[in-house]
This record gives C-alpha cells, structure tokens and sequence, in this order.
C-alpha cells in the first residue's frame, strides 16, 4: 500500500493537471486516472516537469526505437527489483 | 513489443548477462590477487580451445571474455554455458545490437565493472554511436530514478492492464487461447 494518499486529478492545480493530460498522450490510453507514478511527478512540477522532459528526451524514438527503449527501462525496473 | 517472445528473449539476455558479470567481477583477478586462475587459451586442452575459438568469432575478438576462461576449468560446464549465453544473445526476435543494449543497461543498473565495459564495447562495434549510447544511458538513469520513487512511496502497479496478452503458444505448441 502507498504511503502516500494519492491525489485524484481533480485535486491537484490546473497547470499540474496540465502535465497530468500529457500522461495519456505519451501512453497512449484513456486512463479513468492518470498512472500513480505521473501523479507523484504532478505532486512538485519543479521537479517532476523537468524529470519527465528528461525520460522523454531519452525515450523518444533516435537510434533506438521508442518500443526498444520501454524494453530497457522494463529491465532496468526488473533488475531494481521494482513491480510497481 | 507486444510479442511475449520479445520479452522471452530479453529475460535471457538479462539472465546470461548477470551469470557472466558476477563470476567476472567477484573473480577478476586483482594485483597480487588471483583467486581463480582464468585459462589461457596456449594452455587450453583441445575441446576448451575448440570453444574459445567459437567465442572469438561471436565476438569478433582476439581476446576471449574474463568469465568464460574462467569458467574453463571445467570443458563441458564451458560448453553448455557457452551454448546458454551464444543461444541468449544471437539474433532472433530481438537484434544482438538491441540485445547488447539491454545487457549494457542492466550491467549499468547491477554496477557490474566487467559488464558496463563489455557490453558499452560490443554495442559499439556493433555499430551504436555515443549518441546511441547516450539514449540507453539516459533511460537507464531515469527509470533507475522512477524505480526508487516508486519504492520509496510503494507504489502499487497499476499499469499492468494496458499491454494486451499473447495467446500465442509456446514455440512449436498449440494455442490454449479462450
């Protein structure tokens, strides 16, 4: 269980909400709520804006394909030990 | 990357690359410290020699890797790990220039020394640039930051639903899909 409550979308000020939306565009899905983890990045956009324009600066599509580099960051997350 | 064999592959790629790292980098001999003496190749018995020279050519290298010399003590241990890590990382579904990727940024994650290198070597003679480079380098750091936030808040998974299943069977099975 979290230790934090996650907020809603509603709960959080429009320009967090702002970045909240592009999290359906870059995955690509109707979320009923954004991903817990854009949700934590929303909770401080100094931080969690240029953090998510830095993942998205390595994730985009260059030598590697955007669908090479998810792999990566999957097996990243596997060898960290993370299931979220 | 909806295929499960996708990710088949890449779980042995992540497997093979941890079973060579940490016989390397616990093992590499250190100055004035050898604790297992890895073999050398005008010293190997004649199947040992016959492996090396496959490894050499995978490679496309005069040298044979750290861990399977040291590995070569015993010949057929050699051979089926040999098999193991050249069936792991050959071109199959995935390509070996995505399969050194992946190595590369678990050996990065695992802050495995002999692996960081090997694998950083191998992505570039297969071709990848320093701009290549960057890019896994890059996603490796952000998703070693994402993972720890999410630890740290234990999170729960909560985006498992949106990849859809492969009903595909096991290769040369038959479907069991609903």
């Amino acid at each position: 269980m979290p230790t934090v409550r996650l907020r809603e979308m509603a709960e959080y000020p429009e320009m967090a909400q702002k970045m909240l939306a592009l999290s359906k565009e870059w995955f690509q899905y109707d979320f009923h709520q954004p991903p817990a983890m854009s949700r934590v990045m929303a909770w401080d956009p100094a931080f969690g804006g240029p953090h998510g324009r830095a993942m998205k600066r390595a994730a985009m599509p260059g030598e590697f394909s955007r669908a090479e580099k998810e792999m990566v960051a999957a097996l990243v997350s596997g060898v960290n030990a993370c299931a979220y | 990357m909806q295929e499960d064999a996708l990710w088949y592959e890449a779980a042995f790629v992540v497997g093979m690359t941890n079973a060579l790292n940490v016989v390397a980098d616990a093992l590499a001999p250190q100055p004035g410290i050898t604790l297992v003496a890895p073999v050398e190749a005008s010293h190997a018995d004649p199947k040992t020699a016959a492996l090396f020279a496959e490894i050499r050519t995978f490679y496309a290298s005069e040298e044979v890797p750290l861990p399977f010399r040291l590995m070569a003590h015993d010949a057929a241990y050699l051979a089926e790990l040999w098999q193991a890590v050249q069936r792991a990382f050959s071109e199959q579904h995935l390509t070996r220039r995505v399969k050194e990727a992946l190595a590369f940024a678990v050996s990065v994650t695992s802050r495995s020394a002999f692996g960081t290198a090997f694998h950083l070597a191998e992505m570039r003679r297969l071709g990848v640039s320093e701009g290549g480079v960057m890019e896994v380098l890059g996603v490796t750091q952000m998703f070693s930051s994402y993972t720890k936030i999410a630890d740290t808040l234990q999170l729960e998974p909560d985006m498992h639903h949106i990849a859809p299943v492969d009903w595909s069977p096991a290769p040369g099975g038959r479907s069991s899909a609903p």
